[in-house]
C-alpha cells in the first residue's frame, strides 16, 4: 500500500474511533440523565422504582392544597386518576389550585415526593397532554 | 389609519424586495445593465427605509393607544409607561418577529451601504440579505401579522402586559439579542456571496470582521441580561437552567466565540479558511434554528410562547432552505478551497483549530440535548426530557479541555511552534496555584464534588496563566493583548465562579409568624420577621414584609414583597436582595398559612455577582480589541 493511503487510512480510522468513543459517551450520559414525564394515570401503571427521578404534570385539583409550616400536600390529577405529592418550600408564584403543574421528583409508596415545582411564565400554561383530556365547562 | 399606512409600508417594501430580486435573477449574467448594482442598491434602501417608518409608525401606535389593533390590545395597556408602552411591542410573537426584521434591515442597511462602490461581493451580499428579510416580512405578514384590527370595533382597553415583563432589564434583553442573532447575517450573506463568487483571491475576512465582533456584544449581553433577570425577577435564585430557549441562544453564541477565534487564524495566516466560512455560515443557521425552536413551541420550554404548527412549518421550510443552500454552495467549492498550507503543530493556530473542534462538540451535545426528547418521543411515544445533569456532565470534561489548551496557548505564536521550555514556564506555575487553591476550598469548605472541582480548576488555571502573563509582560515592557487578556480571564471567572456557586449556594425554607426570629445557622443567627403590611399601588396590591436578618454579625434589612395584578390577576415575586462582595443574601416571600403565618424561602447565593461581572469581562475585551484594530 501507498504510505500516503496508509497515512490516511489511519487518519480515518483515528476519526472514527474518537468520534464513536465521544458519541457513545453523550448517549450514556443520555441516558442516565433524562427524565422521563408522566401524567399521573401513566405513572400509576407503570412500574416506576424508588430512587428513579422522574416528572410529573397534571393539574392542582381544587380544594386539596393543605400546609404545614414549609411542607405542601396536594393533589395533582389529569380528571382520571389523582396522585398525592408533598413538597418542602415555596412553590413558584403560578402555582395555583386548578392549574397546570409540572414537578420533578420521586414517586414512592404512592405518594409523589417534588424536589422542584416549575414556574411557568403563562399563567395559563397547561400539561400539552392534558390540553385534550380537560373537560370543556 | 395610520395602521394601515404603516401595513402598507411593509408590503410595499415586499414589492421592493421581490422587485430587486427578479431583476438581479434576471439580468444575473448579462451585462446589459451597467448600472444594475446601483439600480438594486438604490431599490434595496428604499425598502429599508419602509421597513423603518413602518415600525416607527408602529411604535407611534402603540405609544398613542390604538386599541383597534389587535396585537396592541392584547399586550399593552393605557396606564402603562409610555417607555413600556413601546417595549410591549416585543413582549409577545407578532412584535418580536417585526423587531427581528427590523434589526435585519438596520443590519443590512448598514453593512451593504459601507462596502466599496464597486466591491465584487456586492451584488451577490444584497441579493442574499434581501432574500433573508423578504422571507421574514413574509412570515410576519402571512402567518403573525402584527396589523390586525379588531372589526368592526376596538378595545377600550388593553389587556395590559405581563407584570413580570414589566422591567428595564427584560425591557431591552429582547433587542439586545436580537440584534446578536440577526448581526451574523452580514457574515452569513457575505460568505456565501464569496463562495457564490468563486474568486478565492478575494480576502474576506477584512470587510466582516468588526461587524461580527459588534454582533457577538450584543449577543452576549442580551444572554447576560436574560440570565440576570430570571435571577432577580423570576424568584427561582437561579441563572441558568439549561431550558431549551436558553440552549438555542448559547448554540450561536459558541459557534460565534469559534468563529471569532478562527477568524483571527484565517486571516492572519491564511490557514482554516474553510473552517472559518463553516462557522460564518453556521452562527446564522442556529440563530434561525432558535427562532424555530422558540417561534414553533415544539419543545415544552418555560418560555411559553405561542404554539403555531402554521408558523413553525414556515420556519423550518425556510430557514431549513436558506441552511442548505450556504452549506451546499460551501461543500460544492470544498475542493477548490483546499488549501496545501498546514497548521503548525504548537503554534497560535493549533490551538484555535482545538478551540474550534471543541466549540463545535459542545454546540452538537446542545443540539442533541435539544432534539433528543423529540427523537425519543416520536420513536417510541415516550415524553421525557433533558435537564441539567446532563449538560454538567457534558460539559465539565470539555471545560477542562478547553481550559488545558487555554492556557498551554498563552504564550503561543502565529506559525511558529511553540519552544518546550516556555511550554513548562506557561503551565507549571498555574496548575501549581491552581491545585493548591482547589485543595484550599476543599479544605475550608469540606465540600466534595467532582464536577464542580473540575469547574474550579478549569477557570482557575485560565486566571492564572493570563493574570501572570500579564504581570510579567508588564514588568518587562512588553506588549500586552489587552482585548485578549481581559476576555480570558472574564472566561477563567466565569468558569470559576459558576462552580464555586454550585457548592456553596444553600436554600432554606421558613415558617414564621410576624414578631417571630429563628436562627436560621451558624452564618445567620437571627431571621426577624417584623411584619408585613398590605399596600394599594396603581394597578397592583403589595404584600410587603419586614425582614431583619443577623448575618456574619451585620445587621440587614430585607424587604421581600408579593405583587397581585389586577388586570391579569397574576402574582408575581419580588425578591429581596442583599448584595456583597462574595455572596447574595436572596429572600422570597411565599404564601400565608391558615394560622396566619407566613413562609419564606431564603437562598445564600455565592459568586453569583462575579457570574455577570464576567460576562462584562468578555464585553470589555471585545471592545478593546475593536477599537485596537481602529487605531491601528
Amino acid at each position: 500500500m501507498l504510505q500516503v493511503r496508509k497515512n490516511r487510512l489511519w487518519k480515518l480510522f483515528t476519526i472514527l474511533i474518537l468520534s464513536a468513543g465521544g458519541i457513545s459517551l453523550i448517549l450514556f450520559s443520555l441516558n442516565s440523565k433524562l427524565d422521563l414525564f408522566y401524567t399521573p394515570s401513566e405513572m400509576l401503571e407503570a412500574d416506576i422504582k424508588p430512587g428513579y427521578r422522574i416528572k410529573l404534570g397534571g393539574m392542582v385539583k381544587t380544594g386539596s392544597i393543605k400546609r404545614d409550616g414549609t411542607m405542601i400536600n396536594f393533589l395533582v390529577t389529569d380528571f382520571l386518576n389523582e396522585v398525592p405529592v408533598t413538597f418542602d418550600g415555596v412553590p413558584p408564584d403560578l402555582f395555583k389550585e386548578n392549574s397546570g403543574v409540572v414537578m420533578l421528583g420521586y414517586f414512592l409508596d404512592g405518594m409523589f415526593a417534588a424536589e422542584e415545582i416549575f414556574a411557568k411564565h403563562d399563567e395559563n400554561y397547561m400539561p400539552p397532554e392534558l390540553a385534550i383530556d380537560e373537560p370543556k365547562i | 389609519m395610520i395602521g394601515e399606512i404603516s401595513h402598507f409600508l411593509s408590503l410595499s417594501a415586499v414589492v421592493l424586495l421581490s422587485l430587486v430580486l427578479i431583476f438581479n435573477f434576471f439580468f444575473f449574467f448579462s451585462k446589459a445593465y451597467p448600472n444594475q448594482v446601483t439600480l438594486s442598491l438604490r431599490l434595496f434602501n428604499q425598502a429599508c427605509w419602509l421597513v423603518f417608518i413602518s415600525f416607527g409608525m408602529y411604535v407611534y401606535l402603540a405609544i398613542s393607544d390604538d386599541f383597534s389593533i389587535a396585537y396592541i390590545a392584547s399586550h399593552s395597556n393605557s396606564q402603562l409607561p409610555v417607555f413600556y408602552k413601546i417595549t410591549s411591542i416585543w413582549s409577545a410573537h407578532e412584535g418580536s418577529m417585526f423587531l427581528w426584521i427590523l434589526f435585519l434591515a438596520v443590519w443590512s442597511f448598514l453593512f451593504i451601504n459601507s462596502l466599496e462602490k464597486d466591491h465584487p461581493l456586492k451584488k451577490l451580499t444584497l441579493m442574499m440579505l434581501c432574500s433573508i428579510i423578504l422571507g421574514f416580512l413574509l412570515f410576519l405578514l402571512l402567518t403573525s401579522n402584527p396589523f390586525e384590527r379588531i372589526l368592526p370595533f376596538g378595545a377600550l382597553e388593553g389587556a395590559d402586559i405581563n407584570p413580570v415583563l414589566q422591567d428595564p432589564a427584560l425591557a431591552i434583553h429582547p433587542p439586545m439579542l436580537y440584534l446578536g442573532y440577526v448581526g451574523f447575517v452580514i457574515a452569513f450573506s457575505f460568505i456565501t456571496a464569496y463562495l457564490f463568487n468563486g474568486n478565492f483571491e478575494l480576502q474576506w475576512e477584512r470587510d466582516i470582521k468588526n461587524w461580527s465582533f459588534v454582533a457577538w456584544i450584543f449577543l452576549t449581553i442580551g444572554i447576560t441580561l436574560g440570565s440576570w433577570w430570571a435571577y432577580y425577577e423570576l424568584g427561582w435564585g437561579g441563572y441558568w437552567f439549561w431550558d431549551p430557549v436558553e440552549n438555542v441562544a448559547l448554540m450561536p453564541w459558541l459557534a460565534a466565540t469559534a468563529f471569532m477565534h478562527s477568524m483571527f487564524a484565517s486571516s492572519k495566516s491564511n490557514v482554516l479558511k474553510t473552517w472559518t466560512m463553516f462557522l460564518g455560515i453556521l452562527i446564522f443557521a442556529l440563530s434561525l434554528f432558535g427562532a424555530f425552536i422558540v417561534r414553533s413551541g415544539i419543545i415544552d420550554s418555560v418560555h411559553s410562547f405561542a404554539n403555531d404548527p402554521e408558523r413553525g412549518l414556515y420556519l423550518l421550510s425556510f430557514s431549513g432552505l436558506i441552511t442548505l443552500l450556504a452549506m451546499g454552495i460551501l461543500a460544492y467549492r470544498l475542493p477548490s478551497l483546499h488549501s496545501s498550507k498546514l497548521v503548525v503543530t504548537g503554534s497560535k493556530e493549533s490551538f484555535i483549530s482545538m478551540n474550534n473542534i471543541l466549540m463545535i462538540t459542545s454546540i452538537f451535545s446542545i443540539f442533541l440535548g435539544i432534539t433528543y426528547p423529540l427523537i425519543i418521543e416520536s420513536i417510541t411515544g415516550e415524553k421525557v426530557s433533558i435537564g441539567p445533569p446532563y449538560y454538567n456532565t457534558i460539559f465539565s470534561p470539555l471545560i477542562l479541555i478547553a481550559s488545558i489548551f487555554i492556557m498551554i496557548s498563552v504564550d503561543a505564536l502565529w506559525q511558529r511552534s511553540m519552544p518546550l521550555r516556555i511550554l513548562s514556564i506557561v503551565t507549571v506555575l498555574p496548575t501549581i496555584l491552581s491545585l493548591f487553591f482547589v485543595y484550599i476550598i476543599w479544605y475550608t469548605t469540606n465540600i466534595f464534588s467532582i464536577l464542580a472541582y473540575i469547574g474550579i480548576f478549569s477557570g482557575l488555571i485560565i486566571l492564572f496563566s493570563y493574570s501572570l502573563r500579564t504581570i510579567n509582560n508588564i514588568f518587562n515592557k512588553r506588549f500586552i493583548n489587552k482585548g485578549s487578556a481581559i476576555a480570558h480571564i472574564g472566561l477563567g471567572l466565569l468558569f470559576f465562579a459558576v462552580s464555586m456557586n454550585s457548592i456553596l449556594s444553600y436554600e432554606k425554607n421558613l415558617n414564621l409568624a410576624p414578631g417571630q426570629s429563628v436562627t436560621v445557622n451558624e452564618s445567620v443567627t437571627e431571621f426577624f420577621f417584623k411584619d408585613i403590611k398590605v399596600l394599594k399601588a396603581s394597578n397592583h396590591d403589595v404584600i410587603s414584609a419586614e425582614v431583619f436578618l443577623l448575618q456574619d454579625k451585620k445587621s440587614l434589612f430585607l424587604n421581600p414583597q408579593k405583587r397581585k395584578y389586577a388586570t391579569r390577576g397574576q402574582i408575581t415575586s419580588e425578591s429581596a436582595i442583599h448584595a456583597s462582595v462574595l455572596k447574595d443574601t436572596y429572600l422570597t416571600i411565599g404564601d400565608q398559612l391558615e394560622n396566619g403565618s407566613w413562609t419564606f424561602s431564603l437562598k445564600i447565593n455565592y459568586f453569583i455577582k462575579w457570574i455577570w461581572f464576567s460576562a462584562a469581562l468578555m464585553v470589555l475585551g471585545m471592545l478593546l480589541t475593536i477599537f485596537k484594530k481602529k487605531m491601528s
